[in-house]
């Protein structure tokens, strides 16, 4: 989903200047509402204000890396699919809401709207009609959602004078989900109830290949229940192991007693041969070590069997009705902003059929390759842009594509400037200009120079540019947190190690909650933002301030009573003591010196009770010192050391007057490079700060990250399903575990006290959901594993080429359209006059 | 001589194989990125190393390799960082900006650095000596990605007269390109002239007070004459070797500078076939420089009879 919405981002974000759209040609309602305080302005009632037809703007941007392959089957990073992305287009748009494109009960410019793109209207919901002719791909109880047909314009084409058609759509899900080519992007298709009926059969034709339990939210239990046997049962070796049969297959069963070897075990050592059956009785089946921590859903499941040479058309629920009308079926229920988010929105990217083929090889060992987007000639386009120029690793330009719809569309790509109440065409840039610039310094200098569009403020430059009038923040959708290490058993081994001196030293203490909670509030999150970058804001709560819950009508979690009453909560504020919840909100700093000695004294008493600890002159001081090891992947790293300074600082400061005084220090691992994360949890290092996401529209399934043990990278020491939480719902009070109230809030059936609970979007009202949300958000706080901490946001500079058209941020268009003040001509001699004037452009 | 080349040659051939099969391996037996349990991708990704042949035994692989290599001189497709492109055609287009950039570098570098070397050898223990002595320790002490920002920052972003990075394009000999080159040119040179100042100053500082250059002098030949025709002669057994590796370092490129200037070359070719693992183009790079390394050790150790015919390679006298 975190992909879908960069590719959506992509999409909205192919030239600077992304506006609003128009009602729709018949009025129908987009899925967001339009009928609201503006009312929809009729098309042809406005005179849209053109930009000079002789006119060129040019969009300059820097990267560090520019793809060599950006093919939207293939493709593996983003960088790619900036690349691509101004190339493409989609079904559907999301844009802001302006006078011409009112939502229901908002405000113009503080929230989106979703209007057609190069489908021609909003699509129609055809489950009934599909199922019968189709009722192998729609359950029989299902009547809508399943299958939606899709209108399209027709007067799309490439940029090659190839006319699309719902034909070339059919045609580009064929070549995706070739199984001779093995394209990355396949799996987008076919995955989750948002995929593709029939899709992941065809592509994955004449092979076998395991169905973990989670895939059909089931268990081992529950499968053998069902009547089968052990035999059927599969363990996927190598990602749960590292491992492979000796005929190089991932899965065996877990009665199969071959030992395999692992390469990562000196031989010798305990586990250098493990066998499935070895892993199935010592970690993943129902007496091992990993019994219902999730594991045993997503590495163990059953072997399905794909059909050999399937017809497309039988089994692929994604056809051409007619020359015009494309539909796609789809294997779950979708509708409402999901539909276009993730839905029929973005999981196929077009390709030029014959291009295509031209790209298509295979080496002399039979296996196939695809150079398609690979270079100019390969790059057709049926976006806004069309690529004029590559150079590997160097630039890659692009100049308008005269052949697409939007460019002449009065309705759709027109949008109502809110300051001067003028119609402007969506796109104004005209060419894009983007090089690889690896080095800051050197984008500093070409930004002052006027031959970049925008640059990111550096810490070292918050001094001299963070007030500018051209200066703009972007905050991030999480919260990063420090998270502290409370795998005891990872601490004890350290201390068990040749040379830990025990009498002097002492890491256990460090995995206490007592600790935790001592350490929770000794640091002032504002300073350690001024600190650390002036562009980090403080943070509270897990999930930070642009997780958006009701997609629909843009509205932000954190905004909600159930969100800040859990900040109110988790930080022991009194609630009756201020005017509204908003200012109880405001008096959160999570820091509280008083609170922490005192928290820091209870630590100690715990950690001596237990013997972590010695007081051997009873002067109320810990004898040994407490060395933190903070994780950084790389020696020299300026960030990771300023952080450590803070920390380190501010918590010896807090413990003086305390048992630890003296004795607590925060120190650089050693270098872990890319198993930062696995110190983390087996408990060789102690703390590091970082921000974990999810999708930015679904909180509820973000909390994934701390509630699924599959997940969870403190699932060493804590267990989400033995976690009891107790909530009262709708009059009722259930008792569950953290993990079955997470799973029930992201619509899976769970039991709990012999009776089944599903709160999914379609089970329940939003304010149910909620307050599971922050129930659950609260509950995971009071861990105090992860301490929320700030935000990680960023400001740049905007060109004054340039200018945003909106003053308020938004996660989906950013600050709205951009529009430029001066022509490339134009902008040259301002740029050569203030040069000469103050050796640079003033920023 | 020809004895000793071939012996050599043949030395040469089996270090390469021994090399190349072990990076091939090596590069193989890297762990793939840890993928998110339940990461979408997973099977994809597997399907894709079935159908490359990838988990064939290594010793399969490195047949294959080598079949398609010696029939037609194939390298292979690239996989991941230009996929579905020919590594060999990948590469050479990524060499011609390194190798001009560092070839007009040392065109000049090399004769500047010898002949400063040269005036503070035979004006050694005057001003000129320590001026340029001095001077060059500072040079060598200073890594070149710092020329690298004061040159920029000076010559490109105060004074304006060179663009801030090299041209796009690939018009290699235009004018356009070359003003766009020089402040990279400038950034190497540094470190290369103070370089082959300080070897030819400490060789011919050497050689003027051989007791050889006395009788050349006693022999009525000149300063310059004993100068040129002897000292200089012998100390170039020491500098050519030196010229050698400068131009076989043309192949390899600077990532730093490549970095800073926005060059499209080969500095971190091989680094980023290794971090992204892209079999095809990190072998080849890997066996270009490791044949280009070895057939320079070749020959330098030929040159050497050439240059001081004293030196008999191959000689057991």
């Amino acid at each position: 989903m975190k992909r879908t919405l960069a590719l959506l981002l992509a999409l909205l974000m192919i030239v600077p200047a992304v506006a609003g759209c128009t009602p729709k040609k018949n009025g129908d309602d987009t899925g967001t509402g339009t009928s609201g305080n503006a009312g929809p302005v009729e098309p042809g009632s406005y005179q849209i204000t053109e930009f000079p037809a002789d006119a060129t703007y040019t969009a300059r941007s820097a990267m560090s890396k520019i793809p060599g392959n950006w093919n939207p089957h293939d493709y593996e990073s983003d960088d790619a699919s900036t690349i691509f992305g101004y190339l493409v287009d989609g079904f559907y748009s999301i844009t802001y809401n302006d006078a011409l494109h009112p939502v229901e009960g908002r405000d113009p410019f503080t929230t989106y709207t979703i209007i057609p793109a190069m489908a021609a209207d909003m699509p129609t919901d055809i489950t009934e009609e599909v199922k019968a002719a189709h009722p192998d791909w729609i359950p029989a109880d299902a009547t809508e959602g399943y299958a939606w047909s899709i209108p399209l314009r027709d007067d799309l084409y490439f940029d090659t004078g190839y006319k699309i058609t719902a034909e070339t759509y059919v045609q580009s899900m064929k070549y995706i989900l070739d199984p001779r080519l093995g394209n990355y992007r396949a799996a987008d298709i076919y995955n989750g109830s948002q995929g593709i009926v029939g899709a992941e059969a065809y592509f994955k034709q004449g092979q076998t290949s395991l169905v973990p339990f989670d895939n059909d939210s089931t268990t081992y239990a529950d499968f053998i229940a069902a009547g089968h046997t052990d035999d059927e049962v599969y363990i996927d070796i190598d990602g749960f192991w590292g491992i492979q049969t000796a005929d190089g297959k991932t899965f065996a069963c877990i009665t199969d007693d071959t030992m395999i070897r692992d390469p990562a075990i000196e031989e010798g050592q305990p586990e250098d041969y493990v066998s499935a059956k070895y892993l199935w009785d010592n970690y993943l089946g129902p007496n091992g070590a990993y019994a219902g921590s999730g594991y045993d859903t997503a590495y163990v499941g059953y072997l399905k069997s794909y059909a050999a040479d399937p017809k497309f058309e039988d089994i692929v629920g994604f056809y051409a009705k007619d020359e015009h009308t494309l539909v796609q079926v789809f294997k779950g229920g979708v509708s409402g902003f999901f539909l276009y988010y993730g839905g029929i929105q973005d999981s196929l990217i077009l390709v030029e059929p014959d291009v295509y083929e031209s790209c298509l090889k295979q080496d002399e060992t039979g296996a196939w390759y695809n150079d398609y987007m690979t270079n100019k000639e390969t790059s057709p386009s049926y976006g806004a842009y069309s690529m004029t120029s590559y150079q590997a690793d160097k630039q890659v330009t692009y100049a308008k594509n005269e052949k697409w719809y939007g460019w002449h569309d009065d309705v759709n790509h027109v949008y109502m400037d809110p300051n001067d109440g003028n119609v402007y065409r969506t796109n104004q840039t005209t060419n894009i200009d983007i090089q690889v610039i690896k080095e800051t310094a050197t984008r500093r200098q070409q930004f002052l120079m006027g031959q970049l569009t925008t640059f990111n403020l550096e810490e070292t430059d918050f001094e001299q540019y963070g007030h500018s009038e051209y200066a703009w923040s972007y905050p991030s959708e999480t919260c990063a947190g420090l998270w502290l290490t409370g795998n005891m058993e990872g601490l004890t081994a350290r201390e068990a190690a040749d040379g830990f001196d025990t009498a002097t030293m002492d890491v256990q203490t460090i995995g206490l909650k007592s600790f935790h909670k001592a350490m929770a509030v000794s640091f002032d999150r504002q300073a350690f933002c001024d600190e650390c970058h002036p562009a980090y804001l403080p943070g509270f709560g897990l999930l930070g301030d642009q997780f958006i819950y009701d997609p629909e009508n843009c509205l932000f979690y954190r905004d909600t009573d159930q969100a800040k009453q859990a900040l109110c909560d988790f930080y022991s504020v009194d609630t009756s003591k201020f005017a509204s919840l908003d200012e109880a909100v405001d008096s959160i700093t999570g820091y509280d010196p008083d609170a922490a000695k005192q928290l820091f004294q209870d630590a100690f008493e715990e950690s001596l009770s237990l013997g972590y600890i010695t007081d051997a002159d009873n002067d109320g001081k810990c004898d040994q010192k407490i060395t933190m090891q903070f994780i950084v992947q790389t020696s020299g790293d300026d960030v990771m050391a300023r952080r450590v300074k803070f920390l380190n600082s501010n918590v010896q400061e807090i413990v003086k007057g305390t048992p630890f005084e003296g004795k607590v220090e925060i120190v650089e691992s050693a270098p872990t490079a890319d198993r930062w994360l696995d110190t983390y949890r087996t408990g060789e290092c102690d703390m590091f700060i970082v921000g974990v996401g999810g999708s930015l529209v679904n909180p509820y399934n973000a909390m994934g990250i701390y509630c699924d043990p599959s997940q969870n990278l403190t699932a060493a020491w804590y267990d989400p399903n033995s976690d009891m939480m107790t909530l009262t719902i709708n009059g009722e009070e259930i008792t569950m575990s953290v993990y079955n109230w997470y799973a029930a809030m992201n619509g899976t059936m769970v039991t709990a006290g012999g009776k089944s609970y599903s709160f999914g979007s379609a089970d329940c009202d939003v304010d149910t959901r909620l307050t599971i949300l922050a129930a659950v958000e609260g509950k995971i706080m009071q861990c105090y594993d992860m301490l929320p901490f700030c935000n990680f946001g960023s400001k740049i500079l905007l060109t004054q080429q340039q200018f945003n058209v909106c003053d308020e941020y938004n996660p989906f268009f950013d600050y709205g359209p951009r529009r430029y003040n001066y022509t490339d001509a134009e902008w040259e001699a301002y740029c050569q006059e203030q040069i000469a004037a103050h050796g640079s452009l003033q920023y | 001589m020809l004895k000793y080349t071939l012996q050599r040659t043949l030395y040469m051939i089996l270090v390469f194989f021994i090399i190349t099969f072990m990076c091939f391996v090596l590069i193989r037996m890297l762990p793939l990125p840890t993928l998110p349990p339940g990461d979408i991708h997973y099977d994809v990704i597997m399907m894709r190393r079935e159908a490359l042949g990838y988990n064939k035994p290594y010793i399969e692989q490195f047949a294959i390799f080598l079949r398609g290599l010696f029939t037609h001189f194939d390298w292979g497709l690239s996989e991941k960082l230009y996929t579905g492109q020919p590594v060999l055609d990948v590469f050479l287009m990524k060499l011609p900006p390194t190798m001009i950039v560092n070839l007009y570098s040392i065109l000049w570098t090399i004769p500047i650095g010898i002949a400063l070397g040269i005036c503070a050898a035979l004006k050694k223990n005057t001003w000129v000596d320590y001026s340029i002595s001095t001077l060059t320790m500072v040079v060598i002490s200073v890594p070149s990605f710092v020329y690298a920002f004061l040159v920029q920052y000076i010559f490109c972003f105060r004074l304006r007269w060179f663009p801030l990075i090299l041209k796009g394009g690939t018009d290699w000999f235009s004018f356009e390109m070359f003003k766009s080159m020089i402040p990279a040119i400038l950034s190497l040179s540094f470190g290369v002239i103070a370089g082959f100042c300080r070897t030819t100053r400490a060789e011919l500082t050497e050689v003027l007070t051989s007791e050889f250059m006395l009788l050349a002098r006693t022999k009525g030949l000149t300063r310059t004459q004993a100068t040129v025709r002897h000292a200089l002669r012998n100390c170039f057994v020491v500098i050519v070797p030196g010229i050698f590796g400068e131009f076989i370092g043309i192949l390899g490129g600077s990532l730093i500078i490549e970095s800073i200037f926005s060059i499209p070359g080969v500095g971190s070719l091989t680094l980023d076939a290794i971090n992204s693992q892209d079999y095809n183009l990190f072998i080849m790079s890997t066996c270009f420089y490791t044949a280009i390394g070895l057939a320079a050790g070749l020959v330098v150790d030929i040159s050497y009879g050439f240059i001081d015919p004293r030196i008999r390679m191959g000689s057991k006298k």
